[in-house]
């Protein structure tokens, strides 16, 4: 049976196309941490996630705290290793990589990180941080000048912020700079983790932009992690709903949006304070709190907080299967497709 | 007009900061009022000084900063006149904060700052208090307050630590609830139910609240009136459902314009304003948003804007809205040079 | 809620840019924070006590190498006006600025020699002392796992060691010399810091801008030599300043032990103890290098103070 996981942003689309730039399957995390003087506790912080992205494509990646969405943005470009599973760059494996075949993948792969404060070393200067993607990249010294006045105007940064020190920048120019730094190795997947969660509201938009400008200009595939739905809505073209280390729901960011299948998703869009949606009827908020990756409940790990478990929820883990109105689904209650076999 | 009890007026506030260049103020020139039970915003990003007008309110500005101007007055009365703060904060005025983990002490059980309250602000007895907690505790929504008790802060989830920080501040009563950014921390369905909380238990309580975020939809959602800070002034204030439908001023209609919603077209690109708020005490004249207008004139970097009221004033003042820019008053702003 | 009124005041869409060119107001947002060096100075424009010390801290270095020049005599000498005729040291006089000692060497000279002597070696083996530390601290940090954990125990081993008995067994088999004093502080010094440097490593490993690095694909030597040792630095500075007080105050006590600097160098610790000696009939010999270590001491600490927080708020990231 084909692995449902692996459908292309239309569905009725022939599968023979290109193959996706990224390719996940079945990626697994997990972290052994010490508990007390002997005992050890497995954490299965992502387990058993498959995605996909198309070249100039976003991914967005949603879930509250424990879900996983960081680990996996973090193992993308190897922060962590992963434990199981394979993530394929080009069709080729990479989850195994290492030394001189882990550096010229990580020039592939690069992150944009959520705290614009700590991402960039406060004692070198803005032309020295990119200047540091161009040496990764072999820009040669003569070169390195106007490369780096040609990466700030790409970030729509004056050239004169050059010479200084991050510390004399605003936060969302920081952000540019990161941005900067990440396209000065031209990489084919910018991961952005929460690139404009610790932003001012007003900056986010023109980040937002920017970000837009530079996958119509460049082609660059995103994988964007958020947990805030309005601004994934507005950046991706596929959605994935993560809740603890596992993905309930995915599709097309239309089609997750207009009628989202699994209640979490549901629950999600509902208590989101919109404010399209003033002085509408509030519905009841999701009782209980994302539980603990180190100790997920059994079965379904959302069924303490959902509104429609029944008794299979609580023993039997859903797969991710295609739903009645379209997309991917982890439930056990909500109607299947008409195709899928049970 | 009518003056029945607004529990908080504040009446030209301006808070200083010792700086280098500029004035070093803050918070410049605000003025404002909370009826009773009313539920106000207080919308601004960062440098707006909207924490720090919070702060005035219950005369707690970090040092060095000081209030050089305006009066605060809690039911018609200067505050800290006449009582020393510790009659007053936290009975007459509560607040929470976003990170509880800084406002619970992390070494104290949770049951012992409660009652601590409890006995010290109603003199109650010791089993009287931990009733009068437990029940508390209850109300807010924490299962097994017995033995939650008995924990410290630090085991809770971010959104039980809430719960319990609303618990303390409204034990006592208060006729004012200054939140502040008390949801930022918390994951969006925590964020909710916090939010619902919130809302029973001041109007269980008849407590009005003062809600600071930079959240638009949190603080449209649950305010009555609405207050956006830009640089230490109040440059928009109305009724939430005003403001939001029709805002006035070019900084909140930009804002309200860059921000993605979940329903409703999907722009290509957001409507976004160039550069960044400022930090700090701003210049002494000229309308601080000025820099990143896309109206602004030779006008508006001369002088100040005063709040101008924009629609009729209906019934009573609490429903004008108002809003601080030159533009307003004249229809050829736009076609002028 | 009540309905919206028709209509905003304002007519009409606010103009937007069809693309955002760099505003004025972008450059304006970052400013330009003083130098280094402009800091430096204001600060000790505000601080007198600040502003003392690293002035005595500039005098002290000038003096010990300049001693030459500036001592008026001979200090290994013993002049025969040096002695009363009962054969008494000769206290401060014409001659003598600060007296003689039962030598009849004159004290000023072995005073201002004496610096020489102790700002040489506190140079040296905070000097020598930092490079141990930084390397063990350095590599322990970021290596982490088994390294770590060796080299840290050898750390502690040292630390327990006994300086005095590693001093004397040194000097048992080689004999008391200016040399020995520089190996025994060193050796008994490096531990601090690379206790220090290790904390700092560890924390610096994980902060963003290294983790970045990693992404990017820099090496780990790369890495070592532009993100982590700059910030280093400032640690590596203060410590020295405050490690070369305590070297000072260490060579002092050996030499008072007889176990530093040998006779006849002039030496402030031997001096302190000779005049100990003395102190009943001659005060003079106790006094001036008793004056002399204090203070220098005292400049050493309070200008690393100043040092510390001047380099420290660079250290911590410069949040806005």
């Amino acid at each position: 049976m084909t692995d449902p996981a692996h459908v292309q942003s239309r569905p009725d689309e022939q599968t023979a196309a290109a193959p996706p730039v990224v390719d996940v399957r079945d990626l697994r995390v997990h972290f052994k941490v010490h508990r007390g003087l002997f005992g050890s506790q497995l954490v299965k912080a992502v387990d058993g996630v498959s995605f996909s992205i198309a070249a100039g494509e976003t991914l967005g990646l949603a879930g509250e705290s424990g879900s996983g969405k960081s680990t996996v943005a973090r193992t993308l470009v190897r922060i962590n290793r992963p434990t199981d599973g394979s993530v394929l760059l080009s069709g080729a494996e990479t989850a195994r990589l290492s030394g001189q075949e882990l550096r010229a993948y990580r020039r592939r792969m690069q992150m944009v990180y959520q705290d614009p404060y700590d991402s960039l070393d406060p004692k070198m200067t803005i032309k020295d941080a990119i200047g540091e993607g161009l040496t990764v990249r072999g820009v040669p010294r003569a070169r390195r000048k106007s490369e780096v006045e040609e990466l700030l105007a790409r970030v729509n940064l004056p050239v004169a912020l050059a010479g200084r020190y991050p510390g004399q920048l605003s936060g969302g120019q920081r952000q540019r700079v990161s941005i900067a730094r990440a396209l000065a190795v031209s990489p084919e997947v910018i991961v952005c983790d929460e690139a404009v969660a610790a932003l001012d509201v007003s900056i986010r938009a023109q980040v937002l932009n920017l970000l837009k400008d530079i996958q119509a200009d460049a082609g660059v595939s995103y994988l964007f992690i958020s947990h805030d739905l309005s601004t994934l809505r507005f950046m991706a073209d596929r959605i994935a709903i993560m809740y603890v280390g596992r993905l309930v729901e995915y599709g097309t960011s239309e089609q997750v949006f207009a009628a989202p299948a699994h209640p979490y998703t549901q629950a999600l869009i509902a208590a989101v304070p919109d404010i399209a949606a003033l002085g509408g009827p509030r519905p009841a908020p999701l009782p209980g709190e994302p539980p603990n990756p180190a100790s997920p409940p059994p079965g379904c790990a959302f069924h303490p907080r959902c509104p429609l478990a029944v008794e299979l929820c609580r023993t039997v883990a859903p797969p991710l299967v295609r739903k009645a109105n379209g997309q991917l689904a982890a439930c056990h209650v909500v109607p299947d497709a008409p195709e899928v076999a049970r | 007009m009518d003056l029945v009890a607004d529990v908080i007026t504040v009446e030209h506030l301006t808070v200083a900061f010792p700086a280098k260049e500029g004035t070093g103020e803050v918070v410049r020139d605000v003025s404002l009022a909370i009826g009773a039970g009313e539920r106000v915003g207080l919308v601004g990003e960062s440098g707006s000084g909207k924490s720090l007008t919070a702060r005035a309110i219950m005369r707690l500005i970090p040092q060095p900063g000081r209030v050089t101007n305006g009066t605060v007055l809690f039911d018609g009365a200067e505050l800290g006149a006449n009582s020393a703060p510790t009659k007053w904060r936290g009975t007459k005025i509560a607040m929470i904060t976003q990170d509880p983990l800084s406002s619970l002490n992390p070494l104290v059980k949770i049951g012992t700052q409660i009652t601590e309250m409890l006995r010290y602000h109603r003199r109650l007895s010791r089993t009287e208090a931990r009733g009068k907690a437990e029940e508390l505790l209850r109300s807010v929504g924490i299962p097994d307050p017995r033995r939650t008790m008995t924990r410290y802060p630090a085991v809770l989830s971010g959104g039980m630590r809430q719960r319990v920080a609303l618990a303390i501040a409204i034990s006592c009563e208060p006729r004012l609830l200054i939140a502040d950014e008390p949801t930022t921390a918390l994951d969006v369905t925590v964020q909710a139910q916090v939010l619902t909380l919130l809302e029973r238990m001041t109007a269980e309580h008849g407590s009005a609240v003062l809600l600071i975020s930079h959240d638009l939809g949190v603080v449209g959602n649950f305010c009555d009136r609405l207050l956006v800070m830009y640089a230490g002034r109040i440059v928009e204030s109305g009724p939430t459902a005003t403001v939001i439908g029709a805002p006035a001023h070019p900084y909140t209609r930009a804002l309200l314009s860059s921000i993605p919603s979940l329903r409703g077209e999907l722009p290509d690109r957001l409507a976004s304003i160039p550069g960044s708020p400022p930090h700090g005490g701003g210049k002494a004249s000229g309308c601080a948003f000025a820099p990143r207008c896309p109206l602004a004139r030779e006008v508006c970097r001369q002088t100040d804007p005063a709040l101008l009221k924009i629609s009729d004033l209906r019934t009573v003042p609490a429903d004008s809205h108002q809003a601080a820019c030159h533009a307003l008053g004249d229809e050829n702003w736009n076609q002028a040079a | 809620m009540t309905a919206p009124p028709e209509g905003s005041f304002l007519s009409g869409q606010l103009p937007t840019a069809a693309v955002e060119p760099a505003a004025a107001s972008e450059l304006a947002a970052a400013a330009d924070e003083p130098s280094l060096g402009r800091r430096a100075l204001t600060s000790l424009r505000r601080d007198p006590v600040a502003l003392i010390s690293v002035i005595a801290v500039i005098v002290l270095a000038l003096v010990a190498v300049f001693a030459p020049l500036l001592a008026p005599h001979n200090p290994l000498q013993a002049y025969p006006n040096g002695l009363a005729s009962n054969g008494a040291p000769v206290g401060p006089g014409s001659s003598f600025l600060l007296g003689t000692d039962p030598n009849g060497r004159d004290v000023l000279s072995r005073l201002i020699f004496g610096a020489r002597v102790s700002l040489l070696v506190g140079v040296v083996a905070t000097g020598l002392a930092s490079i141990i530390g930084v390397l063990v601290g350095g590599i322990a940090g970021y290596a982490g796992g088994i390294v770590d954990s060796v080299l840290m125990r050898i750390t502690d081993v040292v630390l327990s060691f006994p300086i005095l008995l590693f001093c004397v067994a040194l000097i048992a088999i080689t004999g008391p010399s200016t040399r020995n004093v520089m190996l025994v502080i060193a050796f008994g010094y490096w531990t601090y810091l690379a206790r220090i440097v290790r904390g700092l490593v560890l924390s610096l490993k994980e902060r963003e801008f290294v983790v970045a690095a990693r992404t990017l694909g820099i090496g780990h030597r790369a890495i070592l030599r532009r993100h982590i040792l700059p910030h280093l630095v400032p640690a590596i500075i203060v410590y020295s300043t405050l490690g070369i007080a305590t070297s000072i105050l260490i060579e002092a006590s050996l030499s008072y032990l007889g176990i530093g600097v040998p006779l006849p160098q002039a030496s402030w610790g031997q001096m302190i103890s000779q005049g100990q000696q003395y102190f009943q009939t001659a005060p003079w010999l106790l006094v001036a290098p008793g004056v002399a270590l204090v203070l220098t001491v005292l400049a050493f600490n309070l200008a690393g103070d100043w040092l510390t927080d001047l380099l420290d708020p660079e250290t911590s990231g410069d949040r806005r």
